[in-house]
């Protein structure tokens, strides 16, 4: 079994063209938007404990751009306000482990991107490479196409989801 | 936009259990955030109570006990004996294209529980008064009432192939679930010949029991389109079905949602 880490680079062109979510909408679906529930952030943690690898540099720290926001206290939202990226904890799911990047400007999403893929066997390789780019657009225009929840493929789409929160959990915009 | 609808944000809660995530939606209407919370916690206990009993992938869990031979149902807690009653019921109304007797390594009712399980926490829910919930259990998911500002939950079902896109979006009222041979490969099992075969891309059935149209979109993943018929000859349950060609196949039923993108609700 093969065990070889593989990143699937940058987001898309393009991708920016779909990028309208505002994170505070409240009729969004996922655990992308408002969560506030305690128990997230006991999730998040619980979920690095994977056994399958020791977890790359950047996941699950919130190595951001320098962000001059934070320079307003954190309770205002600053007159320009700057991208700031932040990488979401590794999340396992059934055929390995997952974590994006999420870079906002004040609270709009710009882009999601898969940071890490790691993969258990070539078979979950193909499959993972042919789901995830689903993926990564579908939390974005599934927010524009104001939809509630998503049926389909049981095990990546929930990881990157909470992936996805996990980055805005750090960034304070969810 | 939905902002100012009585009842403030919605919880939103995601618990890894059952190998995988379960979210919530919860809008807590005139219960009360702490309330909600609450009752979400309660829901989430009966789903590591499901996972415990019926994991195949825990050895000293009932249910692998049950495939070992070494208990008999009698022994076993009663859920096991109710889920293995709806999963004969699945299987008749299914013409067998869903069959746990019929999988590698014994009984396994797996096609079912996750369904079952996300229905008893939005049981729970219900029964604690939230105004609105959805519990999806990674892509089969079940609803209560209507999101504030929204006539019906729309849900975007996923597109097996395009990169880009939702196959469709449809309004729900109750379960949704969808199986398709894009999401485990092919670990679905045909029961008739006892081997991996897929005969959709992606099988969604709706209807009032999640643990039912979990069963049965697994069936239809396998059966292909022509398994659309039985879906309908129960009273409440429709079907969408993509083909290995990327046809479509819609019982009447289903009401697919307008095309997206959508305007914003004024």
């Amino acid at each position: 079994m093969r065990r070889s880490p593989f990143v699937v680079a940058g987001t898309a062109a393009g991708l920016g063209a779909v990028l309208g979510l505002h994170i505070g909408a409240p009729a969004t679906l996922m655990p992308v938007s408002g969560a506030r529930a305690t128990a997230d952030r006991q999730a998040h943690g619980a979920a690095t404990a994977n056994g399958s690898a020791p977890p790359a540099g950047s996941s699950g720290s919130s190595s951001a751009a320098p962000a001059p926001a934070s320079a307003s206290g954190g309770s205002a939202v600053p007159l320009v306000a700057l991208p700031r990226t932040a990488v979401g904890a590794s999340q396992q799911y059934g055929y390995g482990v997952l974590s994006v990047r999420v870079t906002v400007r004040g609270t709009q999403i710009q882009s999601v991107a898969v940071e890490r893929l790691q993969t258990a066997d070539q078979y979950s390789q193909q499959l993972a490479a042919q789901v995830i780019p689903m993926l990564r657009s579908q939390v974005l225009s599934a927010q524009s196409a104001h939809i509630n929840g998503i049926s389909g493929a049981s095990y990546t789409s929930q990881a990157y989801a909470f992936s996805v929160q996990s980055a805005l959990d750090k960034l304070h915009v969810a | 936009m939905t902002a100012g609808v009585a009842g403030g944000a919605p919880i939103s809660h995601a618990e890894p259990v059952m190998g995988t995530v379960v979210s919530f939606v919860v809008h807590p209407g005139d219960l009360g955030a702490a309330a909600a919370a609450a009752a979400v916690a309660r829901a989430c206990q009966i789903l590591h109570e499901a996972d415990a009993i019926f994991s195949t992938y825990r050895p000293d869990s009932p249910v692998s006990r049950l495939r070992r031979g070494e208990a008999a149902l009698a022994e076993l807690p009663s859920d096991v004996a109710a889920v293995l009653e709806l999963c004969e019921h699945a299987k008749e109304v299914s013409a067998g294209w869903f069959d746990p007797w019929a999988m590698p390594g014994g009984v396994d009712p797996t096609g079912l529980v996750k369904g079952w399980a996300a229905e008893r926490a939005l049981a729970e829910l219900v029964g604690a008064g939230v105004l609105a919930a959805m519990v999806n259990a990674a892509g089969d998911l079940v609803v209560h009432g209507q999101p504030p500002g929204q006539s019906a939950w729309r849900i975007g079902i996923r597109h097996p192939w395009r990169g880009d896109a939702l196959a469709c979006i449809i309004e729900a009222d109750a379960a949704v679930a969808t199986s398709g041979s894009y999401e485990r490969g092919a670990h679905l099992i045909d029961p008739k010949i006892g081997q991996p075969r897929t005969r959709a891309a992606s099988a969604t059935v709706t209807g009032p029991s999640l643990a039912l149209a979990d069963a049965l979109a697994t069936a239809l993943a396998v059966a292909g389109p022509r398994g659309i018929e039985l879906v309908v000859a129960l009273a409440g349950y429709d079907a969408y079905v993509i083909d290995m060609d990327g046809g479509e196949h819609t019982s009447a039923g289903i009401r697919v949602a307008s095309a997206l993108p959508v305007p914003d609700e004024a």
